[in-house]
């Protein structure tokens, strides 16, 4: 091997090249950020017009018509979004579990018209009120501008992953105004491996979003943390312990929003009108209990106060949070997941602070890191991402206390998800749909091939009833050790091979019909399978090719070369992209 | 040489024409030590260079002598939010764009003037500010750093004194729970945030509800408590004029903007703009500001603001908009007032009837 041969990628053309996906990068940053920052911008002013923020509704003084629209806009709402939702091909709004499918799949190419009506049915969702989350639009209007981005420029699939991630990465810095956080969850969640070449384009977005957001956006952050004291060594203890019981929060918050998504189904009520029985529910629920209406800023914020709730009051607010955003999910508002999970854990984390509080009688001065453990042990469960929910805690205080202390509660949370639920609820959902990213990349993309690419006739058939000795010399002739029984009515009756034959013939003379010395061990593939299941049959299988049989009808034959071509193949171009430097 | 009777008869002459055809301005202010700065560093210096005279009616600052139909001053001073009512209402005429004179320098006014200082109807002027003093005396050793202090009577033991309105002590209250500026009226905004706020107001030991502005200072120098909040003007002319051992704790002070309108009913619209050009140019701004310690709306006047006149003290330190000052300055949200404002006056006159009345200086107890 020459030594130029063993550096790939070096010189000026490939450079070049770089650079320019650098900039392209940049250029989605500054796409992206812009509409996320124009998104933000429409549902805060439809969040005051329709009298949904608190703001709003203080400063209208009828508190009849305030009734009226607590429960009408919602509703109104939830009609507008389902029929929205009948123009997209799946007849559900996507989210940033399809943009993670795209990425893991290489496959890219997010569908612009789905994901544009998805933005927009999202903006309708949170802006009247429904009880779902801003970040998971953000991420997926993100990654379809990045995806748009590449196919304009005609760039390859690979391209389109990365261009995909600048896109989150540049959503997720403008709307957290956090850099750090969405170059870390554009790698944690929908990258899934590091590679020098997909970081410098995804920072460069994520820095461009972080300008834009500086600039444009100068709305506050999501929360803000005066000075803390440190807390107590054995209140680390208790911080790792919230971890877990954040997990278990996670688990029900997720488990809720896929139960009302299975009962919805079931209802005997259009797909279009859910979402508007759903805003109807909570609504009329609102009337009670306002903390559960829209993205919950102000109940996030009142939670890291100590005595702002009771405990009961706590435990409340945080069960009817999780019912109200999975009723709106579950029944078809557009919308994150991430915003509620945020709510939910930080009320769950003030009602641990209340009750150490309680138990130990010491002075709440703490209180504030309760909250936030609880905040990040539910939210980084329920997005897959640790890292990013720490850094979103740092890039949001700046206080160096409060993220370990959130890194003692995420450090149990992640893992006890994990293994009691799975990585993330996207992943959940993905599994759902038949995508398993659970044994990572490698195996989704295997998954993801259906075998029939492969497929070819150029195989010998031969009829059941002819004689070993037909059959040895058809073999012969073509040159191939096996063949395939097929009759008249092209069924498939099973595979021979020439040494078995021969066998067969040695045995009991030439005479004897074919079919008496099928082996019966060989299985068949059928016209769904996947390389991955073709993989997996090959352990237990020698020979040359299987055959894809179809309800009792041959199709043809996959040559086992062919499954290990197409396998080095995936990994190769796997390798490229996530060990490839540009 | 002129004869003597000529020269008497010119000089009539000269009187009757200043009176006859120069009608006097006619201008509303607030009177006291703020329409003295007014006189030495605007009206006579208008008078000086235009000949005309100013005369100076006082008034309380309400809309009320506006919606007269004999409103005819040339020019009110108001604060912004009650400006922004009267023009709402069509009590006052639409000021023109180029109305400001630009910046010595050049600088157009839209540059220099400070965000939102100047309106369809009123150009900012001033800003004062209400805060938070305390007696320098009273916690030897330690002195009041965050608003949040005001409510720490452990830390800085003694009553208090606060305006009878919920505005800027509902701000104040809440803000002590750590809750950033940014946030407050979002958060004011629930009852929730309501309940928390008034909840730090009643844990307050001993308040005494103030309504007039010289009641503070004087609470104060009397040392009839050691904190109380009031309007920066007031406790600096209480140090100045009587010597009071006081000092101001700018953390949270709340920012208000006094404006020059014109009434719709103005007898003399053009010129009442030329004294509005005159009194808002970066020299008389800056010179109005070394009387009275309030920051002027312009950015080159900001620069320009010396020392006060009599006692040589540097008055830039003593401005509400100096930037070591308002770090911590709370943006008053003026539309949330306006349309909040008669609901929240009546919970919390509400609130004070069942628990702040008991230490109230000013009435008797209501039976709850």
């Amino acid at each position: 091997m020459t030594p130029d041969s063993s550096l790939p990628g070096r010189g000026p053309l490939p450079l070049l090249r770089f650079l320019g996906l650098v900039l392209l990068g940049a250029a989605i940053g500054g796409v992206a950020a812009l509409a996320a920052t124009g998104f933000v911008r429409c549902v805060l002013w439809l969040n005051e017009l329709l009298l949904i923020s608190p703001r709003s509704r203080m400063m209208f003084d009828h508190s009849g018509a305030l009734v009226a629209a607590t429960v009408a806009v919602p509703t109104l709402g939830g009609l507008i979004v389902g029929h929205l939702h009948r123009h997209i091909p799946e007849g559900r709004p996507h989210t940033p579990a399809d943009a993670i499918a795209a990425v893991q799949t290489r496959r890219g190419r997010l569908p612009a018209r789905a994901g544009g009506i998805t933005a927009v049915s999202a903006m309708i969702s949170l802006g009247a009120g429904a009880s779902v989350g801003q970040y998971g639009p953000l991420v997926h209007l993100g990654a379809t501008l990045g995806s748009l981005g590449a196919r304009l420029m005609r760039l390859g699939r690979s391209e389109d992953n990365i261009t995909i991630a600048c896109g989150v990465a540049a959503a997720i810095a403008t709307a957290f105004n956090a850099p750090l956080a969405g170059i870390i969850f554009a790698h944690e969640v929908v990258l899934r491996h590091y590679a020098l070449r997909a970081f410098a384009p995804i920072a460069a977005a994520a820095i461009v979003g972080h300008v834009i957001a500086t600039q444009a956006l100068a709305q506050g952050a999501l929360f803000h943390v005066a000075d803390t004291v440190v807390p107590r060594a054995w209140e680390f203890g208790l911080f790792v312990a919230i971890g877990g019981g954040g997990a278990l929060v996670a688990g029900a918050y997720m488990h809720a929003i896929l139960g009302v998504g299975r009962l919805a189904a079931r209802l005997p009520l259009r797909p279009a009108l859910r979402p508007a029985l759903a805003g109807a529910m909570l609504g009329t629920l609102a009337l009670w209990v306002p903390d559960i209406l829209g993205m919950g800023q102000e109940t996030l914020r009142f939670a890291t106060i100590p005595g702002a709730f009771g405990g009961g009051e706590l435990l409340l607010v945080l069960a009817l949070k999780i019912a109200a955003t999975a009723l709106c999910l579950g029944m078809g508002f557009s919308g994150g997941v991430f915003s509620p999970a945020l709510v939910i854990g930080t009320l769950f984390g003030a009602l641990c602070g209340t009750l150490v509080a309680s138990i130990s009688g010491a002075p709440q001065e703490t209180f504030i890191f309760y909250a936030v453990c609880g905040m990040v042990a539910v939210t980084a469960p329920v997005i897959g991402a640790p890292l990013t929910s720490l850094l979103i805690v740092f890039e949001l205080t700046g206080n160096y206390a409060l993220t370990t202390a959130a890194l003692a509660s995420v450090t149990l949370a992640s893992p006890i998800a994990a293994q009691l639920f799975g990585r993330s609820l996207f992943d959940i959902q993905l599994h759902g749909r038949g995508l398993d990213l659970s044994s990572g990349r490698g195996r989704a993309l295997l998954m993801d091939t259906p075998v029939i690419d492969y497929l070819t006739q150029a195989c010998v058939t031969l009829s059941p009833g002819i004689s070993l000795d037909e059959a040895i010399t058809t073999l012969a002739r073509e040159r191939h050790s096996e063949a395939y029984l097929v009759d008249e009515q092209g069924r498939y009756h099973g595979c021979v091979t020439l040494a078995e034959l021969e066998a067969a013939r040695q045995e009991a003379g030439g005479r004897r019909r074919t079919q008496a010395c099928v082996d019966t061990r060989r299985p068949t593939l059928c016209r769904d399978s996947t390389l991955w299941e073709a993989m997996a049959l090959l352990e237990e299988v020698t020979g040359e090719a299987l055959a894809v049989v179809d309800e009792g009808v041959f199709r043809g034959v996959v040559y086992e070369v062919h499954i290990a071509h197409a396998y080095l193949h995936q990994s190769d171009a796997l390798r490229r992209e996530e060990h490839g430097h540009g | 040489m002129v004869s003597r009777p000529i020269a008497v008869l010119l000089l009539g002459l000269t009187a009757w024409a200043t009176t006859a055809l120069a009608e006097p301005l006619r201008v509303l202010s607030w009177g006291g030590a703020y329409e003295r700065a007014q006189r030495e560093a605007l009206f006579d210096p208008f008078t000086e260079q235009t000949g005309r005279d100013v005369e100076v009616h006082q008034y309380d600052g309400g809309l009320d002598a506006l919606r007269r139909a004999e409103a005819d001053w040339d020019v009110i001073d108001m604060t912004r939010s009650q400006a922004m009512a009267a023009c709402r209402e069509g009590l006052l005429q639409p000021l023109p764009h180029n109305l400001p004179a630009p910046a010595p320098d050049g600088t157009p006014a839209e540059r220099d003037f400070l965000p939102g200082a100047i309106g369809e109807c009123a150009l900012t002027h001033s800003i004062f500010a209400t805060v938070v003093a305390y007696r320098r005396d009273a916690f030897p050793g330690r002195r009041p750093t965050r608003i949040a202090d005001l409510f720490d009577q452990q830390r800085f033991p003694g009553p208090r004194a606060l305006q009878r309105t919920p505005a800027v002590n509902l701000e104040w209250a809440l803000l002590s729970y750590g809750v950033a500026r940014e946030e407050l009226y979002r958060l004011l905004s629930t009852p929730r945030g309501l309940r928390l706020a008034l909840d730090r107001l009643g844990e307050l030991e001993e308040t005494h509800w103030w309504e007039a502005g010289d009641e503070s200072p004087r609470l104060l120098t009397e040392s009839e408590v050691v904190m109380a909040s009031g309007y920066n003007g007031r406790f600096f002319d209480a140090v100045i004029n009587q010597g009071a051992d006081i000092e101001i704790l700018w953390d949270a002070q709340v920012q208000e903007h006094e404006t020059w309108a014109i009434p719709r009913h103005a007898r003399q619209p053009d010129k009442a703009r030329e004294f509005i050009r005159f009194a808002t140019s970066t020299e008389r701004l800056a010179e109005l500001a070394r009387r009275i310690p309030y920051g002027p709306a312009r950015r080159s006047a900001i620069l320009q603001v010396t020392t006060h006149p009599d006692s040589d003290l540097d008055m830039r330190l003593h401005m509400p908009t100096h930037p070591l000052n308002d770090a911590g300055a709370i943006v008053k949200d003026e539309d949330w007032y306006a349309s909040t404002r008669s609901r929240l006056d009546d919970y919390f006159e509400a609130w004070l009837a069942l628990r702040g009345c008991l230490i109230s200086v000013n009435e008797p107890c209501p039976s709850p």
